[in-house]
């Protein structure tokens, strides 16, 4: 495994564990985004937040 | 997928706490930010109504004009009516009952 011809140094990751590693930190911050988007909703509809 | 080489250079052992503690720093630092240079949440805690200083001027200007009502001191059921233009006058509370066996 480790003579890998797809491995990329620094790392030794492929390109497809990259791309793996990747999406799961898009995915997090979608739900991260989605849930503050909520939240500011919410805050714009019970304070008065900007003015 | 934009930006998927990083991770060929940047470990995800390294890179992927960095990102998540990064996060909340910052949103803790903007949260930090506004509650330094607003009164709102102040302000809710210690009971104002919302909306700021607007909003609780409204709401005192009518009470001005109004006749303040006290409890006459004695445990009697008597009041003492303050009117807005600094009168006074008494009057005496009566249980609903009381005022139907009077008719």
């Amino acid at each position: 495994m480790s003579n890998d011809p797809d491995k990329v140094w620094p790392t030794g990751l492929t390109l497809r564990e990259a791309e793996e590693v990747h999406s799961y930190l898009i995915d997090g911050t979608r739900v991260f985004g989605v849930i503050s988007l909520i939240a500011r909703v919410l805050v714009a509809v019970t304070t008065p937040w900007l003015g | 997928m934009n930006n998927v080489k990083m991770w060929l250079v940047v470990k995800p052992t390294v890179g992927v706490p960095l990102f998540l503690s990064a996060v909340p720093i910052g949103s803790v630092a903007v949260h930090v930010a506004v509650l330094s240079n607003t009164t709102r949440v102040a302000d809710f805690l210690s009971g104002k109504p919302i909306g700021g200083a607007a909003a609780t001027a409204s709401l005192v200007l009518p009470e001005a004009e109004a006749a303040k009502v006290a409890f006459v001191p004695g445990g009697s059921q008597e009041v003492l009516i303050t009117m807005p233009d600094g009168t006074t006058t008494r009057a005496v509370l009566q249980m609903p009952q009381d005022l139907a066996a009077l008719d």
